[in-house]
């Protein structure tokens, strides 16, 4: 027959397949980039890189690296002086920075108190969208002489410092635009595949002699969790943040991987206590009681996680007290007796929102379900998607529901998100206002003495739980990994685990 | 006579996107969420009433809808598709940068199916019955059978993972690297290819079966004609028609199959981009991308009609 002509043998094909395959197929070695460049997988493409806008955690990673703030973090979570050599206390109001003589912006220009102030003004100004407007409009002003600034607050804050070392407060050039805030962070951007990756490489005027350490950084978006670890595994990427917690084992147990978690963010619930069962007080506490937390952190969490049985404060904070941080162990029969005194001995039928959107949350409103039926609770969930979710929250139209957070400091200050607030927020309680907890944060804000800051916050807390705002579940275990050739790279304890690429300039291969 | 049903199928064309635009434009005004409110809560920042009230009016959201519904089919009118309400990104500028990449895909997926699966169910049809015939058809059972996303991670695990011969995934582009382009390129390919290729596969046995049986290629093999020439001029031609109309077809819909395979292999096409602007609901983003998708799902049949009708003229002269 004619058209067998046309038929390949069977030892073609094999060749033809096996010539195709040498030549696509490079092993892995070839594609392994060299010791120079280090692939960071980040969690999602920054949406943009404005210096002041908190846009999500991936834009604040790539902030950590092109810039730097008057102070920041060092990788034990301490503030230490980044663009200020030193810094002081000068009276209750002020605080005084001495800036390094070395720091350069990325286009050359020395970092002044000029452009300290400029940065300054551009946070606290009128028509800012900053994130951090509200927390500088305490500045009252900025005296600059030579390298010396001194800026003099409204009142006397302890946490000012904090906002300061905020990766959406960094120093940038009075020279910057609109559309180009310079930096002086120690890498700069080399080049940007929108929706895709951004490359940087080291910045020589650095103003730490050394560092960085490693030439290039490639920070490559990897939105889907599952193939991130898979382009850890494969050896795509050096690096990755966000690491699924079902992930962890498997990368913990991986000779050729690190796992580097902390318990940091966490997870809540908050209540509509303007309307319903929930603006009783006990109420809240029988929830607080009735919640199988050990469930919510295997469940939603694989195991990656802590129960929260109190307020967010981590064992090593000077606020932590033990026996307040285990007040809302699981006690069914001290949450019936609640729900007694608050005249609902049988229960009552409720609906709880959370979001599909998101395992976690929505794993997390499945145990709360399970747990407050013991004590005859009926819940019907609400999971829309996240964007519904957040108006239904921020507008009050729930009776209670499932919240993730990240506190921005390691202080009790912090929880100011959820314990006050001149407007309403999904973050917070809907229609929740004491006034002795806003007084109190605000004392303790006002107050620079440790010791004193510490009474003050043990009452906060003491009346915090008392009220039930915002009860605890869950802290989650925040993860970054990484081969193990790559050294230097550290989690920063808690809630600052976010800031962790600020070590990416102490970071090398090996 | 060709030029009046050519003419008419593009008013066609143009009426059935537009029905889609405005379905699109209204439905998502419809469904909760406000996207000002959405940005501004963007860190867990409580969201001013004021300071949400301004971006509404400044994003032009305070208008009546039926008003930003004008607005939107006059910018469509001069060919804008307005910018991002998210970042100020012009959606235009976004869609000529993702869609090549998601074309791409596509067309490498349809080409890898094409070799796959036509020479397959010609070579089954040749050989009904026998063992290839039988193992083929096994196979594309199974093909059509697994989701697409699980195909993908399976060989994500396999190559990337396990093999370590293949990235996991990624995009690079060509002009920067070529062999590292098509190495992203070649899983999700694949991954496209499975369904296709088991559909065509399957088309091109039945059709050629149908051609096979005809008196015609009696004829043609009684006049002594070359098996090859009766095979492509005589049955091939003829079977071609059916699968050209499902190879259009399904050609639409691996525009939505893109959608997965480009989350699970991150290659940056149109999905990330409509995936992240529902979440946020960015309005000008959603309905821009999903016009897109409709036209190039219009013009996609539109092609294939021209051919049935080069293919078979008939269809053109009716």
């Amino acid at each position: 027959m004619t058209d067998r002509n046309f038929h390949p043998s069977r030892r073609a094909v094999m060749a033809g397949g096996a010539a195709f395959a040498g030549a696509f197929l490079a092993p892995r070695g070839l594609r392994a980039q060299g010791k120079d460049t280090l692939r960071f997988a980040l969690s999602s493409f920054p949406a943009n890189l404005r210096p002041f806008q908190h846009v999500g955690t991936s834009a604040g990673a790539i902030k950590l690296m092109i810039h730097r703030g008057l102070i920041g973090y060092d990788a034990a979570g301490k503030l230490r002086g980044e663009i200020a050599e030193s810094y002081r206390a000068d009276g209750e109001r002020a605080y005084v920075f001495e800036l390094r003589e070395n720091a350069r912006f990325h286009n050359g220009d020395p970092v002044t108190g000029e452009d300290v102030n400029f940065t300054i003004e551009q946070i606290a100004g009128a028509k800012s969208t900053a994130y951090l407007k509200a927390a500088y409009e305490i500045v009252e002003s900025v005296e600059v002489k030579g390298r010396s600034v001194r800026i003099v607050l409204k009142a006397p804050s302890a946490t000012f410092p904090f906002h300061l070392a905020s990766f959406n407060a960094p120093i940038i050039s009075a020279k910057s635009t609109d559309n180009e805030a310079i930096g002086c962070g120690p890498y700069r951007i080399t080049g940007t595949e929108r929706g895709t990756r951004i490359d940087l490489a080291a910045f020589d005027g650095f103003y730490r002699p050394g560092f960085p350490k490693t030439p290039k950084l490639a920070c490559i978006a990897y939105a889907d969790e599952n193939l991130r670890v898979a382009a850890l595994q494969a050896g795509d990427v050096d690096l990755i943040e966000y690491v699924p917690w079902q992930s962890m084992e498997s990368i913990a147990n991986n000779s050729a991987l690190k796992l580097d978690a902390t318990d940091g963010p966490f997870m809540g619930l908050v209540f509509n206590v303007k309307q319903g069962p929930f603006a009783n007080a006990k109420v809240r506490q029988a929830v607080a009681y009735a919640v199988n937390r050990a469930d919510i952190v295997k469940a939603a969490f694989f195991g990656r996680g802590t129960p929260m049985e109190g307020m967010p404060v981590v064992p090593n904070s000077p606020f932590y007290d033990a026996a307040r941080e285990s007040h809302w162990k699981q006690d069914i029969a001290k949450a019936k007796q609640l729900l007694a005194e608050a005249g609902l001995p049988n229960g009552f039928q409720t609906t709880l929102l959370s979001s599909a959107q998101y395992g976690m949350h929505k794993d997390t409103a499945e145990i709360v379900q399970q747990s407050l039926a013991a004590v005859g609770i009926q819940v019907t969930l609400q999971l829309p998607d996240y964007a519904t979710r957040l108006q239904m929250g921020n507008r009050g139209q729930y009776e209670f529901a499932v919240v993730g957070y990240a506190l921005d400091y390691e202080d009790p200050d912090a929880m100011s998100s959820f314990l006050a607030g001149s407007t309403a927020s999904y973050q917070r309680s809907f229609g929740f206002e004491n006034k002795a907890i806003t007084e109190l944060l605000a004392k303790g804000r006002g107050e620079l003495d440790p010791a004193a800051r510490k009474r003050i916050y043990d009452d906060l807390m003491r009346l915090a739980l008392e009220e039930a705002p915002m009860v605890g579940l869950a802290w989650r275990s925040q993860g970054y990994a990484f081969r193990r050739e790559v050294e230097g790279f550290r989690s920063l304890p808690g809630s600052l685990s976010f800031y962790s690429p600020v070590t990416l300039a102490e970071t090398a291969i090996r | 006579m060709t030029g009046v049903w050519l003419a008419h199928r593009i008013l066609v064309a143009f009426f059935l996107a537009w029905i889609v635009a405005t379905i699109v434009f209204l439905a998502l005004h419809m469904v909760p969420g406000d996207p000002a409110e959405l940005l501004l809560s963007t860190g867990g920042v409580s969201p001013d009433p004021a300071a949400v009230a301004e971006l509404r009016e400044k994003l032009g959201l305070d208008q009546p809808v039926l008003l930003q519904y004008g607005g939107f089919l006059a910018g469509l009118m001069r060919g804008d598709f307005g910018n991002s309400l998210v970042d100020d990104y012009p959606v235009l500028h976004e869609i000529g940068l993702r869609l090549p990449r998601t074309l791409e895909l596509i067309l490498a997926g349809t080409l890898l199916a094409i070799a796959i699966g036509m020479p397959a169910g010609v070579y089954a049809a040749l050989h009904r019955g026998g063992r290839f015939d039988r193992a083929a058809s096994w196979i594309t059972a199974l093909l059509l059978a697994i989701p697409v996303f699980v195909v993908g991670t399976l060989l994500v695990l396999l190559f990337a993972q396990t093999l370590k011969i293949m990235p996991a995934g990624g995009f690079v582009p060509l002009t920067q690297d070529p062999a590292q382009h098509f190495k992203l390129l070649a899983l999700p390919a694949v991954a496209i290819a499975k369904g296709l290729a088991a559909v065509l596969f399957r088309m091109t046995r039945a059709a050629m079966l149908d051609a096979l049986a005809n008196d015609y290629v009696r004829t043609a093999r009684a006049k002594g004609l070359a098996p090859t020439r009766v095979l492509v001029v005589h049955v091939l031609r003829n079977a071609l028609n059916p699968v050209v109309t499902v190879l259009g077809l399904q050609m639409g819909a691996l525009l939505g199959g893109t959608v997965l395979v480009e989350y699970v292999f991150n290659w940056p096409g149109l999905s990330t981009p409509l995936l992240r602007a529902v979440e946020a609901r960015d309005y000008p983003m959603v309905v821009g991308i999903v016009l897109t998708i409709s036209v190039l799902f219009l013009l996609i049949n539109l092609v294939v009609e021209l051919l049935h009708a080069a293919l078979d003229p008939r269809i053109g002269a009716r």
